[in-house]
């Protein structure tokens, strides 16, 4: 039988009277990445800290990699582990020095360390840079070398926490695509916890949206998008005011979204767009476009958020 | 960024204390003692003080009376310094210097090691806290009782180093200024010895240990430096013995002292790793 890397059964985490993490419960599968997303103070880094036997939970349980994680092998569990948080760098050792202290935590023989490190550098466009101090780095450096300390021994599991923080968008495109081959690559498990969303479809397999330490929703991305939105859905803009082409189309299709001069409506088939469009050009409304919409997990992230508002 | 297929490093097998592990860390806070000039010249201003100006300052200036009345505490050791201790055909002058260089300041070379660690070990572990760096510590394989070990080692060893070179300066420069004067070597003495090689790494090793047991809930360095004077105290109260004549520094009672140190250091170490709780500290970052 296969177990989950990561598997969270009913964590809890009280800090006083505040319950920081509410029984979370949520699996990730060896070689997937998990998006665990939310708002700031919504619990995902006290979520990590729970996942990594930093803290103990008040109730439930963390197993990983088929291991329930305890105080007696919690040490063992984090050498096969990798994490990225916003903890600092040591500014007064170069880039090459942080790497390879974490490389010799880790247990790298030395014969191996100093290639493995030149290796990294590489990756992360920072050979140049190599001996400089890294309390001289810019932000993104810094970023950078961190998530290089993280995968540097090549862990099965990785937990990034806000990896594209202080990257340029660039940067924040090749760490995204580095990520994704590195999972298939090396089969590792990703658990990146971010409140940035953009692009995040093209790494993420799972997400959970997690807030004031509930979980809102967690799994499969596209079995999550396609459950909130069966079908396809299409945004028509149109000339003039919305009222009229909104009606027409509102007596063919489900009409969601509506704003001056465009509007969004929900469709199981290609016909039903045709008769759309074909009901508002013969009522003299002018289709200026009709695009496809492919939602995205930041359409997700928010309908979640706006539906658990509403509640 | 491209990932290059490889194999994963070769990882070694997890032994009960992994001392790759524990000598990263040290190397690490090393380096960044090193690197850090303030530290640095707080480091050495006590051993320079106390190996090498005060020696000097005894020999060249004697047995005056400018001496005695510089040095609290002088007048009233050398007043209650018992007899017999001091070969018997020294002039008054010699017997002034050979009860300073070879008693009086005995204790202080307590004092190196013990302020040398403090200021070390509350660098090293609530500096990285006040530097946020320690959270990246805690997320590695390191157990509790490597840290603590690291920690403890990576303050003991530079502070034990530290003292033995201050000892060298000490003994070469009382050797080579006091030699003419007293008529020939007579420093160091099987006293010294004990002191050198058994006192000076065991109080080390609890001073260090003290701060680390409360660098968990300190969050500053100064607060954790105010731990120290618990073994500073007791360091006191032998020079205070000295001066008084209460009790005179010699070999059985270095030895005392050697066997008192070196349970309170099995038993602190042990407390320490016990009481070692990543919680505490990461939850008070």
């Amino acid at each position: 039988m296969t177990h989950p890397t990561v598997c969270a059964d009913r964590l809890t985490k009280r800090f006083g009277d505040r319950e920081a993490v509410s029984a979370l419960s949520f699996s990730v599968s060896r070689g997937r990445a998990f998006g665990l997303l939310g708002p700031n103070g919504s619990g995902k880094t006290t979520t990590i800290r729970l996942l990594n036997g930093l803290l103990t939970p008040d109730d439930g349980s963390v197993a990983l990699f088929g291991e329930p994680v305890t105080a007696r092998n919690a040490d063992a569990l984090r050498q096969r582990i990798g994490v990225q948080t916003d903890t600092n760098l040591y500014e007064t050792l170069s880039a090459r020095e942080n790497l390879r202290i974490w490389g010799a935590l880790y247990g790298i023989d030395r014969s191996a360390l100093a290639g493995r490190v030149d290796e990294v550098l590489e990756t992360f466009g920072l050979s140049v840079r190599a001996d400089s101090l890294a309390g001289e780095f810019s932000k993104g450096m810094r970023q950078k070398l961190a998530i290089g300390r993280a995968i540097l021994h090549e862990p099965e599991l990785l937990f990034l926490d806000e990896p594209t923080a202080g990257l340029d968008p660039e940067a924040a495109a090749e760490l995204i695509s580095y990520l994704k081959q590195m999972i298939q690559v090396s089969n590792t498990t990703v658990v990146i916890s971010t409140h940035q969303l953009a692009g995040l479809e093209l790494l993420c397999d799972d997400i959970g949206i997690i807030k004031q330490g509930h979980l809102l929703a967690a799994g499969p991305v596209e079995e999550l998008l396609q459950r909130q939105w069966p079908g396809n859905r299409y945004s028509v803009s149109v000339d003039g005011g919305q009222g009229e082409a909104r009606r027409i189309a509102a007596s063919l299709a489900t009409v969601e979204d509506a704003a001056e001069g465009e509007f969004t409506f929900g469709a199981d088939d290609d016909s039903t767009v045709s008769e759309v469009v074909a009901a508002l050009v013969g009522a003299g409304v002018g289709v200026r476009a009709v695009i496809p919409l492919h939602p995205t997990i930041e359409d997700f992230y928010f309908t979640t958020l706006d539906k658990e508002v509403a509640a | 960024m491209t990932t290059q297929t490889h194999t994963r490093p070769s990882v070694g097998r997890r032994s009960p204390i992994g001392w790759q592990r524990v000598a990263a860390v040290m190397r690490k806070d090393w380096l960044e003692v090193v690197r850090n000039k303030q530290l640095l010249s707080s480091l050495v201003a006590v051993p320079v003080v106390f190996a090498v100006v005060f020696p000097v300052a005894i020999i060249l200036l004697g047995g005056s009376g400018i001496l005695t009345s510089t040095i609290a505490g002088l007048q009233g050791f050398l007043d209650h310094f018992p007899a017999g201790v001091v070969p018997a055909d020294y002039t008054t002058e010699q017997v002034v210097v050979y009860a300073v260089i070879v008693y009086f300041f005995a204790p202080f070379f307590l004092l190196i090691p013990v302020m040398t660690a403090s200021i070390t070990a509350s660098s090293s572990l609530v500096g990285e806290k006040e530097r946020r760096t320690i959270e990246g510590l805690l997320y590695t394989p390191l157990s509790n009782r490597e840290l603590v070990l690291a920690k403890v080692l990576g303050s003991v060893i530079p502070a034990v180093v530290l003292t033995w070179a201050s000892f060298v300066i000490y003994t070469v420069l009382v050797g080579v200024l006091g030699a003419p004067m007293m008529g020939g070597i007579f420093f160091p003495t099987w006293t010294w010895a004990v002191l050198i090689v058994l006192l000076v790494p065991l109080v080390s090793f609890l001073a260090t240990s003290m701060i680390v047991a409360v660098s968990g809930r300190s969050t500053t360095m100064q607060g954790a430096q105010g731990t120290s004077m618990f073994v500073v105290f007791p360091v006191l109260a032998l020079v205070i013995g000295q001066a008084t004549g209460v009790m005179l520094f010699n070999v059985v009672v270095a030895l005392v002292v050697a066997v008192v140190l070196a349970v309170l250091d099995v038993l602190a170490f042990v407390l320490v790793v016990a009481k070692f709780q990543r919680e505490q500290i990461v939850t008070k970052l």
